[in-house]
């Protein structure tokens, strides 16, 4: 009956072929038999409806999708595991390895997921999936549209892909923090102190107390190169005279938009209110046209001693 | 194959046709040579509108004076989480566009849909979809897993499947072909693999392959470079009879050691032959990268006055950072300047190629390099304002750090790199100083959006936010917004049809027809310029 009907289009060991035909493996933990049923007799978008199939033919082929093949059943975990990952490996090679690579370890623009501490601490998957529906807007990762059981699919192939580097560590891709460590740690004290004007700013006995010991290696570097999640702050004066002010929360051309200290968003036309921001973040882009390479390992050697 | 016989009475029979085709009461016609040379008001029949790539239009009808009434006339779903990245074409009122696997054509007055075409592509990356080609009443249409596909434009039925290159060995295809005379020309993407770059030509009736060039030696050949990929749509110039295309990165891509030397043609304004597709000549605009900055961005064609002397040029604002002017006769550079923060490079050398500065190739620890691997400017279009001579450009200052070390190996990308920090900025650039004249900031972190520039003195692009912008060619000053919901990564075009002047944008996977409102149309009779 399998073969006959289903097979054609969920592969002949029940694997599917994402994106548009989802593996049946396992299907009867996802879904219940009646649903199973409805969806044979009625057919769901371009899955076709069998209103002919008898009783017993129903029976036979929902008793065929409950059984574990020929595996025993803890093989069979890992072979479903497996089939997931081959189909999110498809999914993968058409969608993300633009930007992660082939192989999830970096490619053009995006960074290698193998080495990602999202990636590691999620086994779940919650939070990775979290990630592909909603994007990272300020990353230019964009939202995905996928299924669950797509979804699922993908992270089972990140999860493989993450499992080979660790098990073949060496010829990856990744920035390690030991690249990290040519600069000199006086000369980078001195930048600090100096031509950088890091001080005016920060000091290595408050804000940037311990900060080598929340962060290390590349994380490091790009936050110290340019913290991306630094609020800037708004102050606007509305036409009456009144004043607001909190962290600015949108601003284009049009609009400009904070967020008070109790958490309310307030937005006005910007033609209609003056407005000053303070972004102190904007200090770390003047410096990118006056560093040398250099000065980045140096600063970088000096920070990682604030432990 | 009689074209070159009946060429002239072609030429007749289709201007004849196009003005009597204004009445609607004549059956569609074929889009003929002719056409595609000098496009009639109502069409838009290649990727770049024209030959010339300058995306700026003759129109007249929405002005600086009235755009602030301009109006949505309808909008179109695809319903697609892929985003719209394509230009549409349109022929005889159907307007023709894709995202990866997708084809629509649409009516250009309703936004309904006439048909849908979808083929599903299991390998082959999905990563974008520039647009189709037409000629006659065949559509051309590029895949993920590099197929170039004839349709009828008609009904979106398949009459052909050819293959541009081989998917398995890392291939896949994005761009919208260039038609010239009878060739079909398509381009292929592909850099996480040392695959040679190359351009095929295909007969527009039959598919079959008229010739192929080779932007790099074949893979394999001892210190050079393999990549140089293909995937933008190129310019032509039917009086010199010459194709203008550029060319990708080197791979492989951020170790720069395997292959010594400029790496000719990646990185490269070519000039072939459309019918031999014989190299004429070729500029390198980054000798030598390891940055990831294709060149592929539009080489625009422009004639006019440069220093007091008539020339005819072909201008580029490179992904590196540098703005190019060079004389298309012979390849010859008039102009290199940059145009935004660029630190890789040690000055320009005596024939206008940028000098690499070998310190600022990848490391094991890191180098901050400007602008960053998406470059000062990327695959949407630029124009060219022929009245205030300025080329305008969707540009992204930003830095980086790039990295390579041994274990990162000679295949593919070969290394890491990371974005820290940009902007989006349209950028309006002197082309006979390389002097920006004008600067619009479009929003931290993000781009602009592909620029289209109107007779009228309007240069319509967006900012980063989503938002569509109107701003006056000649300041930069904005004069019209419409928040449209997500950036657009496409660039906008404009024809006319009925005597109402259209805009069609895209945001997301929504088309956006923009038109003023009946009252303001002022006289409703048709431009009959050609553009």
């Amino acid at each position: 009956m399998y073969a006959q009907h289903c097979a054609i289009c969920h592969g002949d060991q029940r694997q599917g072929n994402l994106p548009g035909f989802p593996p049946l493996l396992g299907i009867t933990h996802r879904m219940t038999n009646d649903k199973i049923a409805d969806l044979i007799h009625s057919g769901k978008g371009r899955m076709p409806g069998f209103p002919g199939m008898q009783d017993s033919e129903l029976n036979a082929l929902l008793h065929f999708l409950d059984t574990a093949g020929s595996s025993p059943q803890m093989a069979t975990n890992g072979a479903e595991h497996s089939s997931l990952s081959a189909a999110g490996e498809a999914l993968f090679q058409q969608n993300c390895a633009f930007c992660h690579g082939r192989d999830a370890q970096g490619g053009e623009t995006g960074p290698d997921l193998t080495q990602s501490r999202l990636v590691r601490r999620d086994r779940t998957g919650d939070d990775i999936a979290r990630v592909i529906h909603e994007g990272r807007p300020d990353n230019k990762m964009p939202a995905f549209n996928f299924s669950t059981q797509e979804v699922r699919s993908i992270i089972a192939f990140i999860h493989a892909r993450e499992a080979e580097a660790v098990e073949h560590p060496g010829g990856r891709r990744g920035v390690a923090v030991a690249d990290l460590q040519t600069g000199n740690v006086e000369a980078g004290r001195r930048y600090f102190e100096g031509a950088g004007g890091c001080r005016q700013c920060h000091s290595p006995k408050g804000d940037l107390a311990g900060v080598a010991s929340r962060f290390e290696g590349l994380e490091l570097e790009e936050r110290m190169l340019y913290p991306h999640d630094a609020p800037s702050r708004v102050t606007v004066t509305v036409p009456s005279g009144e004043t607001f002010s909190g962290v600015l929360a949108y601003r284009d051309e049009f609009t400009v938009a904070l967020r008070d200290k109790n958490g309310v968003y307030r937005s006005w036309p910007a033609k209609k209110i003056h407005y000053t921001v303070d972004a102190p973040v904007e200090a770390h882009v003047e410096l990118f046209s006056k560093y040398t390479d250099e000065d980045i390992h140096n600063l970088m050697a000096y920070l990682q001693t604030l432990r | 194959m009689t074209k070159p016989l009946h060429y002239r009475c072609l030429l007749t029979f289709v201007a004849l046709f196009a003005g009597l085709s204004l009445t609607g009461s004549l059956a569609a016609q074929d889009l003929e040579n002719a056409q595609l040379i000098h496009p009639t008001p109502d069409s838009w029949p290649m990727y770049h509108g024209d030959y010339s790539g300058r995306r700026h239009v003759p129109f007249t009808q929405i002005t600086p004076q009235n755009v602030g009434d301009l109006s949505l006339a309808w909008a179109f779903q695809t319903n697609q989480a892929a985003q719209i990245k394509s230009t549409p074409l349109l022929v005889d009122g159907i307007l023709y566009f894709t995202v990866p696997d997708n084809i629509w054509a649409v009516d250009a007055r309703s936004g309904h849909v006439i048909w849908h075409y979808n083929r599903v592509a299991t390998k082959g990356d999905h990563i974008g979809h520039r647009g189709v080609a037409i000629y006659k009443s065949w559509i051309f249409f590029t895949t993920p897993d590099a197929h170039l596909i004839s349709l009828n434009a008609r009904d979106g039925t398949v009459r052909w499947d050819k293959i541009i290159a081989d998917v398995d060995k890392g291939y896949w295809s994005t761009m919208a072909p260039l038609v010239v005379k009878d060739h079909v020309i398509a381009g292929v993407g592909g850099d996480m693999d040392n695959l040679p770059g190359y351009l095929r030509s295909f007969d527009p009736d039959t598919g079959a392959v008229q010739w192929q060039w080779d932007v790099t030696p074949p893979a394999g050949t001892p210190d050079t470079a393999t990549g140089g990929m293909t995937w933008m749509t190129g310019t032509y110039d039917p009086d010199l009879n010459l194709v203008y295309w550029g060319t990708g990165n080197p791979t492989p891509v951020l170790n720069g050691k395997p292959r010594p030397g400029d790496n000719l043609y990646t990185c490269s304004i070519v000039a072939l032959n459309p019918d031999t597709g014989k190299l004429v000549w070729g500029f390198s605009l980054s000798p030598h990268d390891t940055h990831d900055w294709d060149a592929v961005e539009t080489p625009v064609l422009v004639d006019g006055l440069f220093h007091g002397q008539p020339r005819k040029m072909v201008m580029q604002a490179s992904r590196n950072g540098f703005f190019f002017v060079l004389d298309r006769t012979n390849g010859k550079s008039l102009l290199t300047a940059a145009y935004g923060p660029t630190n890789w490079s040690l000055g320009v050398d005596k024939d206008g190629h940028p000098i690499p500065n070998p310190g600022k190739e990848p490391s094991a620890d890191g180098r901050l390099i400007a602008p960053d691997e998406g470059g000062l400017t990327n695959y949407r279009a630029p124009s060219f304002d022929p009245a205030t001579g300025l080329f305008i450009v969707d540009a992204h200052p930003s830095y980086s750090i790039y990295f390579a070390k041994p274990a990162d190996g000679t295949y593919g990308w070969a290394g890491a790199d990371y974005g820290l920090w940009g902007k989006g900025v349209i950028d309006a650039i002197d082309y006979q100083t390389g002097k920006i004249r004008w600067t619009h900031e479009v929003g931290e972190g993000g781009s602009g959006a592909g620029v289209m520039t109107t007779a009228s003195g309007l240069t319509i692009t967006g900012d980063s936010h989503g938002n569509l912008l109107a701003l006056e060619t000649s300041s930069g000053k904005t004069l019209w917004h419409a928040g449209m919901g997500s950036p657009m990564q496409s660039s906008p075009i404009s024809y006319e049809l009925d005597g109402r002047q259209y805009i069609v944008t895209s945001s997301g996977g929504v088309l956006f027809a923009w038109d003023l409102p009946e009252r303001r149309i002022r006289n409703s009779s048709s431009s009959e310029q050609s553009r």
